[in-house]
């Protein structure tokens, strides 16, 4: 099973880090994982050759900051509204309905979201959102590992 | 007399943040205002002491999207200043890097930004579903641009290897006959793009432009020659702040660049077109004429052609360029710091990129100007809205917002450059 684990984001932009501080936990944690500035066009690229694609990114659907939300994006469409914390016209959202338009989504392609709230240039991330990006990675981790020993 | 208010909260398919707002009282215009309230991103202000060889790693930063345009202004600007003049083959990659950074740029904006517009598509994800095989040739047009950018760059976004005098590393000559067959297919496919836009349905607009760009005496223009318009000017680009003033306007962040004494003026694909049509080799200039397409060309929603042909000739260019290279002896001549000014201009994908910096004697940068190509198409935007609302002012507001962002996006605006999202609100009184 080819993997890949992508997490997006912006460590210069307070909450938007939450992709990128998921990914540099997992490769704590011996886990390949790749940091990605969420451009769409590069994101069908990167998920060309790859069976079962994770993605990270911030999100905001009102929820508490640190809620993670998880979204099957292979069988169905995810919420645009909640990926337009890019200021870039084309982000996660639009990368993952094009490569649907395109049949270019990967067979299984698992997004969570993590709640974030503050996005002020040059900030950290809140408590809240680098705990739960540190959780989901953990989480992440774990059930890689039960995948691949099964495999 | 009636009034109307138009207000769109987002206008997608720009790069940056901003707004625009017309004022309507009945069908006539009061009043256009483009805003920009990225706030200021203060990139003169913290070049100010710092080596001069640093400028172009931190000027690429003011961009994703024309990264090159930053690094090219930056590094031609301080060479002149410390006076060091690059190997040929050096400068030979330079364009090639250039062409790099066009044909991604060029195939985005194209493809994904502004064909929806004459297609009547809400954006490329709907595109995507009826075009498939032409949304798939962006796709693979922007990876070769893109890979192109990072053979010669490091990496594609932000790329780290050019530098004043240089570049810290050159490629091999089999690393460039590696994607000569990409960029074959690249030729092949901008061609079909110039063919496919030219067939779209284009409204009746004509401005009286003053086109500005760079002009080269044997070559389209991307790193060198004077600065040129139509209307006579002719200087060297040393002089851009004696004929070019910038003025702050209180509703927007971004500097407006005006021609002093004449006002607005045009930069990009459009006036390079104009100005510098016979210099386009064999196969652009095939395809312009395939596509009846001749200076002057004057509607601003044509620019999709022009943009198409530019696409063209930076495939042909590269293509060329990949052909004939040989390596350099060195990768970059060694520079020193020496106490001067220099300015530079090149052309970024969306127009001319003018920087000046002044440095010491030590190396240090007492002080950066920069204009980007979206400071400077501004005023012009604003104006095609004056003169082109009044000819959609009767149709319902829904129609009159799409052709006002359709009208905008012929400029490719980069407001990210200029200081970031566009907001629109259509009023009217």
């Amino acid at each position: 099973m080819r993997w890949l684990i992508i997490g997006c984001g912006n460590d210069g932009r307070g909450d938007d880090a939450a992709g990128v501080l998921a990914v540099r936990r997992l490769r704590e944690l011996g886990v390949e994982a790749r940091e990605h500035s969420g451009e769409a066009l590069a994101l069908i690229d990167a998920w060309s050759c790859a069976e079962r694609v994770i993605l990270i990114d911030a999100v905001v659907t009102g929820a508490e900051p640190g809620t993670i939300s998880e979204w099957d994006a292979a069988t169905a469409p995810v919420v645009r509204d909640a990926f337009r914390t890019s200021s870039h016209s084309f982000g996660v959202a639009e990368a993952v309905e094009l490569a649907r338009a395109l049949d270019r989504l990967p067979p299984s392609l698992t997004i969570y979201g993590i709640e974030a709230r503050s996005f002020g240039a040059g900030e950290v991330a809140s408590v809240q959102v680098a705990s739960a990006a540190e959780a989901l990675a953990d989480r992440i981790a774990k059930e890689i590992g039960e995948c691949t020993n099964r495999d | 007399m009636s009034t109307r208010t138009i207000k769109v909260d987002y206008l997608a398919r720009v790069e940056g943040e901003g707004a625009l707002e017309v004022k309507l009282r009945g069908d006539r215009v009061q009043d256009v205002k483009l805003k920009i309230f990225e706030p200021p991103r203060l990139f003169e202000g913290f070049l100010k002491g710092r080596d001069f060889r640093e400028a172009p790693d931190i000027t690429a930063r003011i961009c994703g999207i024309c990264p090159i345009a930053y690094q090219m202004s930056a590094a031609h600007a301080l060479e002149r200043v410390v006076g060091v003049k690059v190997d040929p083959a050096v400068r030979m990659l330079r364009r090639l890097f250039y062409c790099g950074e066009w044909i991604e740029s060029h195939a985005l904006h194209i493809y994904m930004l502004h064909a929806p517009d004459f297609l009547g598509y809400q954006d490329a994800i709907e595109m995507a579903r009826d075009h498939k095989a032409a949304v798939e040739q962006a796709l693979r047009l922007k990876k070769i641009g893109n890979a192109l950018v990072a053979l010669l760059g490091g990496r594609e976004i932000h790329p780290i290897s050019a530098c004043v005098g240089g570049f810290y590393r050159v490629p091999t000559k089999k690393e460039l006959q590696a994607i000569e067959g990409e960029m074959k297919w690249a030729l092949d496919a901008s061609i079909q793009t110039a063919r496919f836009v030219a067939e779209f349905d284009f409204p009746d607009f004509e401005q009286e432009y003053e086109f500005v760009s760079l002009s080269h005496s044997n070559e389209y223009p991307l790193n060198e020659g004077r600065l040129v318009s139509n209307k006579g000017l002719d200087i060297d680009v040393a002089e851009y702040e004696e004929y070019f003033a910038e003025q702050h306007v209180k509703y927007s962040n971004a500097l407006q660049s005006q021609i002093r004494k004449r006002g607005a003026y045009l930069v990009g694909p459009l006036a390079r077109f104009n100005l510098n049509f016979e210099k386009l080799p064999d196969a652009a200039r095939r395809t312009a004429a395939y596509c009846q397409l001749k200076p002057p060309v004057l509607n601003p929603f044509r620019s999709i052609v022009v943009r198409a042909i530019e696409l063209v000739f930076a495939c042909e260019e590269a293509l060329r360029i990949i052909r004939e290279y040989e390596p350099p002896a060195a990768p970059r001549v060694e520079v020193r710091p020496r106490a001067g000014t220099g300015a530079a201009i090149t052309e970024a994908p969306r127009g001319s990129l003018y920087h000046r910096y002044q440095i010491d004697a030590d190396g240090k940068i007492i002080s950066a100007r920069i204009v980007p190509p979206t400071s400077q198409n501004q005023k012009r935007i604003e104006e095609d809205l004056w003169h082109f609302v009044p000819q959609i002012a009767t149709k319902p507001v829904e129609e009159v917002t799409l052709r006002c962002e359709q009208a905008i996006r012929n400029y490719d605006p980069c407001i990210s450059c200029a200081t970031h999202f566009l907001k629109l609100n259509v009023v009217r009184e």
